[in-house]
C-alpha cells in the first residue's frame, strides 16, 4: 500500500474545493447555507447541551415540590402517630376485647368451648359439631416474604344442639351475643316426636323440643 | 446556469433536512422534559411511609364488644 501523499492528493481535489468558492458567493447559496447551518447548530447544542440542563431544572423543581409535600404529610403523620399513642395508652387495657373478638389465629379450639359452655349455660343439649376444616395456626407468610395485607377469614361450624324451644332461642340469641364475631350461615329446625313432661302437661308449643341444624361461620384475622 | 439550479435544489433539501431535525430535536427536549416534570421522584417505600394515619378509634364498637358475652 502506497504512502499517503498530501501534496499529491491536495492538488487532486483542489478543483473540487476551487468549485465551491464561486457558488458560496452566491447570495442565495449564502443565505441558504446560512440557515442551513443555523438550525443544524441549534438542534445539535439543543440536544447535547440545552436538553440535559433543561432536565436537571425540572427534575430538581419536581423533587422540590416532592420533598415539601412529603415533608408536609410527614409532619401530618407524626401528628397522628403521636395522638394515637395517647389513644392507644387509653384503649391499651380494651385491646384484649378486641383480640377476642378477631383473634390473629383461628382459635377453633376455643370458639368450640365458647359454644359448649354457651349451650350448657342455655339448658340445650349440643348433639353433633363438625368442623370441615380446621387450620390449626394461622396460615402465615413464608420467612423472608413481605407480609400481605391482613384479611378476615373464617372457619366453618356444622352443630346440631335439642332443646325446648325458650332455651333454643336463648341459645341462638346467646351466639348472636358471643364476643367472638360468628355468623349464622344457616339454621334448620326439625320438631322432634318424642314431648317432653312438660309438654304432656300444658300441650303448648313452649313445652315442644326441638332440633337445630346451625351453620356458623366463626371469623379469625390472617395475613 | 445548470450548477446553479443543482445547487439551488441541494440547498432546499439540506434546508428541509435542517428544518426537520430542528423540529424533531425540539419535540423530542419538550417531550423529555415533560417526562421528567411529571415522574415523581419519590420511592414506592417512602410513598407508603407516608400513608395518612387516622389516630381515632370507634370507641362505640369496644363497648358494644365489652357488653358482648365470652366465655
Amino acid at each position: 500500500m502506497a504512502a499517503f501523499n498530501y501534496k499529491q492528493e491536495y492538488q487532486r481535489y483542489k478543483k473540487y474545493y476551487l468549485n465551491l468558492v464561486p457558488l458560496l458567493q452566491q447570495p442565495v447559496s449564502r443565505a441558504y447555507t446560512t440557515i442551513i447551518f443555523s438550525f443544524l447548530a441549534i438542534s445539535l447544542f439543543g440536544w447535547y447541551a440545552i436538553r440535559p440542563t433543561m432536565q436537571t431544572i425540572f427534575e430538581l423543581k419536581r423533587e422540590i415540590a416532592d420533598k415539601t409535600d412529603l415533608n408536609q404529610k410527614m409532619e401530618e403523620k407524626i401528628s397522628a402517630l403521636i395522638e394515637a399513642q395517647a389513644v392507644y395508652q387509653d384503649i391499651e387495657t380494651k385491646i384484649p376485647v378486641v383480640t377476642d373478638a378477631l383473634p390473629t389465629t383461628p382459635d377453633a379450639i376455643r370458639a368450640l368451648g365458647q359454644i359448649q359452655s354457651l349451650a350448657r349455660e342455655s339448658n340445650v343439649q349440643l348433639t353433633s359439631i363438625s368442623v370441615p376444616i380446621v387450620p390449626l395456626v394461622a396460615v402465615s407468610t413464608a420467612s423472608g416474604q413481605k407480609a400481605g395485607p391482613t384479611k378476615v377469614s373464617d372457619v366453618a361450624f356444622t352443630l346440631a344442639v335439642t332443646g325446648m324451644y325458650p332455651d333454643i332461642k336463648n341459645f341462638l340469641e346467646g351466639i348472636v351475643d358471643l364476643r367472638r364475631v360468628t355468623q349464622i350461615e344457616s339454621m334448620t329446625f326439625l320438631l322432634q316426636r318424642e314431648l317432653s313432661p312438660e309438654a304432656t302437661q300444658s300441650a303448648t308449643p313452649t313445652g315442644t323440643k326441638l332440633q337445630v341444624d346451625l351453620k356458623l361461620n366463626i371469623y379469625y384475622l390472617s395475613t | 446556469m445548470k450548477l446553479t439550479l443543482r445547487s439551488e435544489n441541494a440547498d432546499r433539501d439540506l434546508l428541509l433536512i435542517s428544518v426537520f431535525t430542528f423540529f424533531t430535536v425540539t419535540l423530542w427536549i419538550f417531550f423529555e422534559v415533560l417526562k421528567t416534570a411529571k415522574t415523581t421522584t419519590v420511592s414506592p417505600t417512602t410513598a407508603q411511609i407516608v400513608t395518612p394515619l387516622s389516630p381515632n378509634v370507634d370507641m362505640n364498637t369496644i363497648q358494644t364488644l365489652e357488653a358482648k358475652k365470652a366465655y
